[in-house]
């Protein structure tokens, strides 16, 4: 066992020497090495992150902040120095902050699950009916033709009546006739339905 | 939220060359000869208390001046030490003994001396103009410390701004201990460190704010989302 941790440990202990000289090279502004360097510590950092969180996600994250922060404050690194514990130190910071914030966030706030909304009516939590598109195309589609027509240009497509009149070649009078008696007839064959939920 | 590839190669791109910071002995060295000049040039200001002699001779006295100094020179030197991210928290500890035996000499307060009531009317005591030397000490001190250690600000704010607030509090003390008759430790204490350790305990961030306005910032562009 220790024979195999050996080369392991040298080839670590390589790593961060070489890390060492990638982060001196990016202060002196080789981006670059700094390029290079990011993209080497990020399985790194994931390993320390996924130490204090589990899902993937909040993993991703911390490892961002991470390297936000290491970017920010990348001049205070020194050369001369080892750059694992500079690193960790970071990490280990910014992985705490989010387990903190994530329990402020769980201590005042309750995720809204579709599963709590719920309301007296019990019709109000079907929302297969409450905003049904389809009963409601269908019943238009069961609508006489001057009334389909009005229904579509100035409800569905949001027409003026001057607009309305201009492309179907009704008269504005003809068209608010039409209209109404649609809107009437609709209330009758959705009503018709909604009410025959009720007594359901 | 962007991916993470793709946050590398922008922070790749933002890369330009930075100053590396001096060795944080040498940083505390310059901040403490910046409180130097500022107690000199109050001293030349105001003059140094009258009975400045017979104190001097006076063991506890001297023990005190002393403690404090060096709890502000210490305090100075660890708060510079552990704003570092890789360096230890044991930095902590350095200024504890001088504190200890500076805490140790205090004796009366000027907390009471607010007016003075006499043959001229109403006049400001003792402590206003203590009060005075306070803050012409503690606030341009605490400023430029501030600004010195805003890199701090994501990795250890609460323990920079601790040491820090102990640096320009014991500083603070050595120079009123020289200039006012009356012995102000505790208001020093409770202004400097008191207020930090508002802010500090109001929320447990709230050292972070208090470095947010000048922290350097990863990335203007980028909104991290």
């Amino acid at each position: 066992m220790l024979n195999g941790d050996l080369p392991r440990r040298e080839a670590e202990h390589g790593d961060r020497a070489a890390w060492s000289a990638l982060m001196a090279r990016a202060q002196d502004g080789d981006q670059a090495a700094y390029r290079q360097l990011l993209y080497e510590i990020t399985g790194y950092l994931r390993s320390l992150a996924a130490r204090h969180h589990r899902n993937p996600a909040d993993i991703e994250d911390t490892v961002q902040d991470i390297l936000l922060t290491v970017h920010a404050i990348r001049h205070t690194y020194d050369p001369s120095r080892p750059f694992g514990p500079w690193l960790v130190a970071i990490a280990h910071r910014r992985s705490i902050d989010r387990l903190r914030r994530q329990g402020r966030a769980r201590g005042r706030e309750m995720p809204l699950e579709p599963a709590h909304e719920t309301f007296a009516a019990p019709a109000a939590n079907l929302t297969e009916t409450a905003g049904d598109e389809r009963a409601l195309h269908a019943a238009i589609a069961r609508l006489p033709e001057g009334q389909r027509r009005a229904i579509t240009l100035l409800k569905l497509k949001e027409m003026s009546l001057k607009e309305a009149a201009g492309a179907s070649g009704m008269s504005i009078a003809a068209l608010k006739v039409a209209t109404h008696r649609a809107v009437k007839n609709l209330r009758k064959i959705l009503g018709d339905r909604s009410g025959r939920d009720r007594d359901t | 939220m962007i991916a993470t590839p793709d946050l590398i190669e922008a922070l790749a791109a933002d890369a330009g060359p930075v100053r590396r910071l001096r060795h944080p002995l040498w940083r505390a060295a310059c901040w403490l000869l910046l409180a130097a000049i500022i107690v000199l040039l109050i001293a030349v200001e105001v003059g140094v208390r009258a009975d400045i002699d017979d104190r001097l001779r006076q063991t506890m006295f001297v023990v005190g001046l002393a403690a404090a100094a060096l709890t502000g020179i210490l305090a100075a030197i660890a708060a510079f030490m552990v704003s570092l991210p890789d360096r230890s928290r044991g930095w902590l500890l350095l200024p504890a003994p001088a504190l200890i035996v500076w805490l140790s000499t205090i004796g009366y307060q000027c907390l009471t001396a607010w007016v003075k009531i006499g043959p001229a009317g109403i006049a400001p005591g003792e402590t206003a103009r203590c009060f005075a030397t306070l803050f012409l000490t503690s606030f341009p001190l605490s400023l430029t410390l501030l600004l010195m250690l805003r890199y701090a600000a994501p990795v250890r704010p609460t323990e920079t701004v601790m040491a820090g607030a102990l640096a320009v509090a014991a500083i603070t003390a050595t120079a009123i201990s020289l200039f006012h008759d009356i012995d102000a430790t505790i208001m020093i204490l409770m202004w400097n460190i008191g207020i930090a350790a508002l802010l500090v305990g109001l929320g447990g961030t709230y050292a972070r704010r208090l470095f947010a306005w000048l922290a350097p910032r990863p990335l203007p562009p980028l909104a991290i989302s």
